[in-house]
């Protein structure tokens, strides 16, 4: 059953001033927002997310929900699951599934709202973008100039050789 | 916007996205700090697109050398800086590639070893040393680089450096590898010294007849058989240095504790304990009742085990037995001891793990179906290999000791025939079989990796290090020796 805590809903308001109601059980995926609230008990006032803009925060704050009864994973680092790059789950792929700028927004903001899964999740998609492509496929897939001389690029080559071998 | 477009025709469309498109690409590491970059990166766990992104620009150049993504990939495979390597009292290993082992194969193989080339080689002077070197790795990328090399040419590829084949057949008994020697020993008497590349250096001649047990101790080589005699060694000049009478049958097996303290087992039931240095016994531990087949020690303890079905726990430095370890209905033999645990293995098909201060049996590891003659223990972990052909991983994990019906944790169909010669590290491990197979395990899956060598009559012994392996095996009734580098170029590092 719903404890009273989850029933109380905090403000949070985004760096473009829009204010949004949430749940608190779900706010406090964030750890941030979570000690924030330990720290100062009853906060009736919108909390100021300082570094995320609505859109971004409305998709974090769909992300908690979906994720809302998550079990809080353990603090270990180097769990070897957490590891594994392919082990994103359906929902997560969809909603990873936007725009290069939203995702690395996402990113940010999950740093900076201490979202560890969400991070993670963000990053590991990251990670299976640029896995298994040759250093052209990843410029293509970023747009990044190739600022390698070509005997720059030929010697990088060289040096990388190894890594092919199997 | 989208009134607009909805205007356009497809041709104005293409032009849009063409100009839209790159406007939605990003180049993450450029837009994310750092951290948030190495941390993408740590989710990467595949050397080759690593090796690929450092390829893609400056940036990504720069990103992709530091060194915390190589150390993430190598802890997350378990590639431990050499100076970590647990030893288990064989050998350290070195980095370093002595730049000879690269050359043509053919000049030193098929290098026979037989009475002539025995006394030719005698007279000729020892090499020159190689310096004492290991240049450790200078950064977790090019450790990686390096073991990943070494690791894939242990699943793929290798090298046979050296090959001997000996006019003398015999059956080897013993082979040990040290950072400056392979040792062997044979039933015929012979022991040979060959350097760590496998060039053969000199004989030690002097036993009369089958030699059992060796141990190494920096040049020196302390070995005893069947003639009863222990015979200290100088491997750097081939000289025998001591001999040592006392026992009064086949000496079975010997450890050394020190640089001067020499324990042997025999089948006349006594074990002794030699001051090599002074060339006297220093005591003779009576207890069993029967032939002593092998001994293990750990500082001032030392277990023998024996054909008797016990094992004894002794104190080397009161030269009295502590306690007997029963439970076993039939002969042990073989025995690994890391000074917390015991491990047995014995003609009864079971392995047993004691505890050495109390001499409680802690549990009883059924499963092999025939006689246990091949073990050893690594912190947790216990490889056995049986005359049942097969190779069995097992836990020591507590739980496992409590529940051994669930400490098997492989089971390897490993050979047609008995297990002759097994040991495993912390990635792998390798079986030499009376099939004449040598097969290569991954510790972790129980997966096979691959064969080593080709098909023999039967594998003797085997043994491996980090970048080598040295079978002994019987082909065409000959006994041969050969040596496998796993040793990437050293122009690739």
């Amino acid at each position: 059953m719903a404890t009273p805590s989850t029933q109380a809903t905090v403000k949070l308001q985004s760096n473009d001033n829009v204010v949004i109601e949430v749940e608190r059980a779900i706010a406090e995926r964030s750890v941030l927002i979570k000690n924030m609230l330990e720290d100062c008990g009853e906060v009736t006032d919108a909390i100021p997310i300082s570094n995320v803009n609505e859109s971004i925060l409305r998709k974090v704050i769909e992300w908690c929900e979906h994720h809302k009864n998550d079990p809080v994973a353990a603090e270990n680092e180097n769990d070897d699951s957490r590891k594994k790059t392919t082990d994103i789950d359906e929902w997560d792929q969809k909603f990873m599934n936007v725009d290069q700028e939203m995702l690395f927004e996402i990113i940010l903001a999950a740093n900076f709202l201490d979202i560890k899964p969400l991070l993670d999740t963000g990053c590991k998609t990251v990670a299976n973008m640029i896995k298994g492509k040759s250093p052209e496929e990843i410029r293509k897939l970023f747009n990044i100039q190739n600022d390698f001389t070509p005997e720059e690029e030929e010697q990088i080559r060289r040096e990388n050789e190894w890594a092919e071998d199997r | 916007l989208a009134e607009i477009l909805n205007l356009c025709d497809s041709q104005q469309l293409s032009f849009v996205m063409n100009y839209v498109s790159p406007r939605l690409k990003k180049d993450p590491f450029r837009t994310l700090p750092n951290e948030l970059c190495l941390r993408i990166l740590s989710f990467v766990d595949d050397p080759r697109t690593l090796a690929r992104a450092s390829q893609v620009s400056k940036g990504w150049h720069s990103l992709l050398s530091d060194d915390l993504t190589w150390k993430n990939l190598c802890e997350s495979r378990r590639f431990v800086l050499s100076s970590e390597v647990e030893t288990f009292g064989r050998t350290t290993h070195n980095h370093h590639h002595d730049p000879s082992l690269f050359q043509p194969v053919a000049s030193r193989q098929f290098m026979e070893i037989g009475p002539q080339t025995a006394t030719a080689g005698a007279s000729n002077l020892a090499p020159p040393k190689q310096p004492k070197r290991p240049a450790p790795p200078s950064s977790y990328r090019s450790h990686f680089k390096q073991r990943y090399m070494v690791e894939t040419a242990w699943k793929t590829g290798g090298k046979l450096v050296a090959k001997h084949t000996m006019s003398d057949h015999g059956v080897v008994t013993s082979l040990h590898l040290t950072p400056d020697y392979i040792i062997i020993a044979l039933d015929n008497a012979k022991i040979h010294v060959f350097d760590a590349e496998g060039n053969w250096l000199r004989p030690l001649t002097g036993h009369e007849m089958g030699v059992w047990a060796i141990v190494p101790w920096g040049d020196t080589l302390v070995s005893g058989g069947c003639d009863r005699e222990v015979k200290v060694w100088d491997m750097s000049t081939g000289e025998c240095k001591k001999t040592l009478h006392g026992h009064t049958s086949t000496v079975r097996c010997l450890k050394m504790s020190d640089h001067k303290t020499a324990i042997s087992g025999s089948r006349d039931t006594t074990l002794r304990i030699w001051d090599i240095e002074q060339g006297v016994c220093l005591g003779i531990l009576n207890g069993h009742q029967a032939s002593v087949r092998c001994l293990e020690i750990h500082g001032d303890l030392i277990v023998s085990g024996s054909y008797d079905a016990t094992a004894i726990v002794w104190s080397i430095s009161k030269r009295v037995k502590l306690r007997t370890l029963n439970g076993h209905v039939s002969q042990i033999y073989a025995i690994a001891f890391d000074g917390k645990k015991i491990a047995t293995g014995s003609l009864d098909t079971t392995v047993r793990i004691w505890d050495p201060h109390t001499g409680a049996c802690l549990s009883v590891f059924q499963g092999h179906t025939s006689l246990v003659g091949q073990l050893q223990m690594r912190g947790n972990t216990l490889v056995t290999g049986g005359s049942d052909g097969s190779v069995r991983v097992w836990s020591l994990e507590q739980s496992a000791l409590e529940k051994p019906n669930t400490a098997c944790v492989h089971r390897l169909a490993a050979h047609d025939n008995s297990v002759t010669s097994l040991q495993f590290d912390e990635v792998r491990i390798v079986s030499g079989g009376s099939d004449g197979k040598v097969r290569v395990w991954d510790l972790r899956t129980g997966a096979p990796v691959r064969e080593l060598s080709t098909l023999a009559d039967a594998v003797w012994r085997i043994g491996f290090e980090q970048e080598k392996a040295v079978i002994l095996a019987s082909r065409g009734g000959t006994t041969m020796m050969e040596v496998y580098s796993f040793s990437p170029p050293p122009e690739a590092l």
